[in-house]
């Protein structure tokens, strides 16, 4: 019994100093108290634990049926004991009532209640096979898969799915939003809309994971939260309403003798290998693999229907398509300029 | 079965009413049967080999995650894989198991009773279920469903015709344990040998009986949402599709009213098998009988009013939230009485260490961690972060095979004999558990951690900085795999070469162990009287009407 509190004694010392943010930073003001949660119930298990197992061994030890007993032996006659029943009722009662207590005090922090939501900054998050698509207040268009946040501001996040049809076929599904440095976690319902709230007190770049299962790209639904400092944010915003304004002053020709292969190489890493493969065709992760995208004599056309040319593919970026596969998102939700198009038409032509 | 001693004829005027003459064709006899033994028997050969196909996916899908981007498996098939392997595992394995396999072999005996009430629907039951199988898995060559055990739409409403098959698999499954529910609880509640009042009868009657009455009232709403499911994938009218006005949650709210129920229809049995297992090899009276029943009780009532923990991130009104918090709280208390009063039994005991007992203490070990995560994700902000994660997938692998797995073997290892006649071999017995028990916690226990470091589940590729865990986790699966293989040798090798058991080879006193091994096919010549409780090791017999030379020692 001693040694077993003492066993229990050294685990719940190392529960209670264990250092959480090493493993997995606590980079939002919700991540503490809930870990806070998870430590006080990881606590109180090891005694329990401990003592179940414990005691089990000890009995099975002590007690076993020798070889020189008789083979009728039997042990003790005691049918129940009304203390210790009560003990082992009333002890898990009162923890558990303690914790749910903690918990009733834990969820306002992240949902937008009262004053601290009323200074928040409110953004949108929509999920979207597969990525997330984020609006800024302010910007008339969105971001792409990389949410950008500015350090110890507070947010309220609008979360919900959507999708380009209304069709069942293709239309919206349940998608989960979690960052996990955050301890963040909201389903994304079609038809539904759910705030969250909290603010990144770190710096860093995160980790935004889909924790719904939402079709054949879930597995590599990731996208990113970079949390900068107020200058650094300010920054990228500004270049963003830029961007928005000359997106709306109207779209560029598209320049394709100017296009550049290294740049496109670049672009394809970081906004098409979510869902293509630089592969032959059937090589599919969401979409077909696009190598020998031109000249593949087994698919002399488009998904589109259209053949093969350098137009038609211009074509698919700018307004994006969907088919059996799914949906090939557009220019917009791609985050691609004119210029980004003719980069990458020039990288798929140089793909064999 | 050619057990038989007695003419028929001569039993005719005991209590209990006359005696049918056994069958004679063979279709009748093992095929068609309506005697609860020949059921229990084809629950457990058909419900294995689930088992094996279904384990066969797992190992699969630990191939597939052996390396953060293998191509063993294609996305879809990896999906396929882990929904038909979760939908089998549940619907054709544990449930059946538990309920048709060892309620049928083991709950008519203990209350003393010639058969169950409805002995042909009994046969109807487990005549749906190997179609149910054959149409679940037959789902692989339409494009089999990809969403998971729990299918969520609007996801699986996207999905090919497989997932239709899936539908109507499940709900015949569900059609099959409502009425086997009705069936064993019409059984326990009318048909007890005289005497047996309810706080006489074993525990693993009243965990039948609880579990009965689950399986009646909730497999309902599982039906209801499946036929939604179906109508709208087939018909198009739109129940859970946002854009024509329906509500995708209102699946996870009919959904989950059944499916948590159902994980007490699948782990009280399971206690049952446990509550059995020790005062039998600890050679004294369980403690806290009362308690242990009455808990059956109150999880079972409690299990209806805690669904909606499954949704903490569904989007749920924050009264929601606490409610559903704190009544998931209070089933865990319940259930801890049960665990404590188990190892408090094993206090003073006279324990012998046999394969049933570990199997039984394996089962303790890992419950009881099961038990503690699951409080963990009760804790609707603890939640938020464990939700959709590996942590929720270990946490319900300890419950569910920790659990109701272990307690599968325990109880073959435990009932073998009455079953067939033979005992298992000891050694390969302990063998097999120490590996299984082993490999078990190396297979699932790191999946906790890599669940709250950021990998999501139904996933078939993951951030390299998992590896190093899904290698060691794969291996391990492997090795768990293994180890089911010595079970099946020592299983096929007891047919020859099993030491031939006698009516009562542990020295039990529940009253399957009155007759002899296989039980017979009228199981009681005269229909036992009940005198007293069934754990009353050192006191001689309860029961009048039964051969009282019965020796009830153990045989080694
Ligand atoms: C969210 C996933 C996704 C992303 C990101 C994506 N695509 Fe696609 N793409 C698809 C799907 C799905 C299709 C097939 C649509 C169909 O079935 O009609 C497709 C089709 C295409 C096609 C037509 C292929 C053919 O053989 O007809 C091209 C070209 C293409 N994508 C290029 C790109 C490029 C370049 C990028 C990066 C800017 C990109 N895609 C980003 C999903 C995606
Ligand atoms: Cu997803
Ligand atoms: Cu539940």
């Amino acid at each position: 019994m001693i040694l077993l509190g003492v066993i229990s004694a050294a685990l719940m010392y190392g529960v209670a100093v264990f250092p959480v943010d090493r493993y997995l930073p606590e980079a939002s003001t919700v991540s503490l108290p809930i870990d806070w949660i998870f430590k006080f119930c990881a606590f109180f298990s090891v005694p329990i634990l401990v003592y179940v197992n414990g005691l089990m061994l000890y009995f099975v030890v002590r007690y076993r049926h020798r070889p020189d007993e008789p083979m009728d032996a039997v042990g003790s006659p005691i049918h129940e004991s009304r203390l210790l029943e009560t003990v082992w009722t009333v002890i898990p009662a009162l923890l558990l009532i303690a914790l749910a207590v903690v918990s009733y005090l834990v969820i306002p922090l992240y949902y937008p209640t009262g004053q601290a939501a009323a200074s928040a900054v409110t953004m949108e998050a929509i999920g979207h096979k597969f990525y997330f698509e984020f609006r800024y207040p302010g910007l008339t268009q969105s971001v792409m898969n990389e949410m950008h946040l500015p350090v110890g501001v507070p947010v309220t996040l609008d979360i919900t799915s959507a999708e380009e049809t209304t069709d069942v076929a293709t239309g919206a599904v349940i998608h989960g939003f979690w960052i996990p440095e955050f301890r963040l976690k909201q389903d994304m319902i079609p038809g539904m809309v759910v705030p969250i709230h909290f603010t990144p007190r770190e710096i860093g770049t995160f980790r935004i994971v889909c924790s719904e299962f939402c079709g054949l790209g879930h597995s590599h639904m990731w996208g990113t939260v970079v949390v900068q400092s107020k200058p650094d944010f300010d920054r990228w915003y500004a270049q963003q309403v830029q961007a928005g304004r000359s997106a709306a002053a109207g779209v560029a020709p598209i320049n394709l003798a100017a296009g550049n292969a290294a740049a496109g190489q670049a672009l394809f890493a970081a906004k098409c290998t979510l869902c293509h493969n630089a592969a032959p065709f059937a090589q599919r992760k969401v979409g077909p693999g696009l190598a020998n995208l031109f000249h593949d004599p087994a698919h002399p056309r488009l998904v589109t229907g259209k053949p093969a040319t350098p137009d038609n593919v211009v074509d698919i970026l700018e307004h994006g398509a969907h088919g059996d596969m799914g949906v090939m998102p557009n220019m917009q939700a791609n985050g691609l300029t004119a210029k980004d198009i003719a980069n990458l038409v020039a990288y798929l032509k140089t793909l064999h | 079965m050619n057990e038989q001693s007695a003419p028929v004829g001569t039993v005719a005027s005991h209590v209990g009413g006359h005696i049918h003459p056994p069958p004679d064709s063979f279709v009748k006899k093992y095929i068609f049967s309506l005697d609860h033994k020949v059921i229990a028997v084809q629950y457990f050969i058909t419900g294995g080999l689930f088992f094996i196909l279904a384990g066969l996916l797992a190992e699969l899908m630990r191939a597939q995650l052996m390396g953060p981007n293998n191509h063993v498996l294609s996305v879809e098939t990896y999906n396929e894989a882990y929904s038909v392997h979760g939908s089998a595992m549940v619907w054709l394995v544990i449930i059946p198991l538990l309920t048709g396999g060892f309620g049928n072999l083991v709950m008519p005996l203990q209350i003393g009773a010639r058969d169950v009430a409805f002995p042909w629907l009994n046969m109807l039951s487990f005549w749906l279920f190997p179609p149910a199988g054959i149409l679940l898995f037959a789902s692989f060559l339409f494009g089999a469903p990809q969403a998971g055990w729990t299918e969520y739409p609007p996801i699986s409403l996207q999905m090919p015709f497989g997932t239709s098959l899936w539908c109507l698999a499940i709900f015949l499954i569900g059609v099959s344990a409502t009425i086997t529910g009705l069936n064993f609880l019409v059984t326990i509640v009318k048909m007890r040998a005289p005497g047996m009042t309810y706080t006489r009868m074993p525990l693993f009657v009243w965990a039948t009986g609880t579990t009965a009455l689950l399986s009646m009232i909730a497999t309902a709403n599982l039906s209801a949402a499946l036929a939604g499911l179906f109508i709208e994938r087939t018909f198009g009218v739109p129940f859970y599709n946002v854009a024509r006005g329906g509500a995708p949650v209102l699946w996870q709210h009919v959904f989950w009213f059944y499916s948590h129920p159902a994980v007490y229809i699948m782990i009280l049995p399971a206690f049952g098998i446990v509550s059995e297992i020790i005062p039998t090899f600890v050679r004294r009276p369980i403690f806290g009988y009362k308690m242990i029943a009455y808990s059956s009780a109150a999880i079972g009532l409690l299990s209806f009013m805690v669904w909606a923990h499954h949704m903490f991130t569904s989007g749920l009104a924050h009264w929601e939230q606490l409610l559903f918090m704190a009544l998931t709280m209070a089933i865990a208390i319940p259930t801890g009485i049960k665990i404590f009063s188990w190892v408090a039994t094993l206090w003073g005991g006279k324990i012998r260490l046999d394969t049933p007992l570990l199997f039984v203490l394996g089962f303790l070990s890992t419950f009881t961690f099961g038990g503690i995560t699951g409080i963990m994700l009760a804790s609707v902000p603890a939640d938020i972060h464990e939700h959709g994660t590996y942590f929720v997938v270990a946490h319900l692998h300890y419950v569910l095979f920790g659990g109701s797995v272990f307690g599968i073997f325990a109880g073959l290892y435990y009932w073998w004999p009455k079953m067939t006649g033979r005992l298992l071999d000891e050694r390969l017995g302990k063998i097999h558990f120490w590996l299984m028990f082993t490999a078990f916690n190396a297979t699932f226990l790191p999946m906790h951690w890599i669940g709250l470091l950021g990998m999501p589940r139904r996933v078939a590729t993951y951030d390299p900085v998992y590896a190093g865990t899904n290698e060691f986790v794969s291996i391990s699966a492997f090795v768990l795999g293994f180890s089911f293989l010595i079970f099946l040798y020592n299983a096929l090798r007891s047919a020859r070469h099993g030491e031939i058991a006698g009516p009562n080879p542990w020295g039990a006193r529940t009253l399957e162990w009155m007759i002899p091994s296989p039980a017979p096919y009228y199981n009681f010549k005269d229909i036992p009287i009940v005198l007293s409780g069934p754990y009353e090791y050192g006191a001689p017999l309860p029961y009048a009407n039964i051969r009282q030379d019965l020796a009830t020692v153990p045989v080694h």
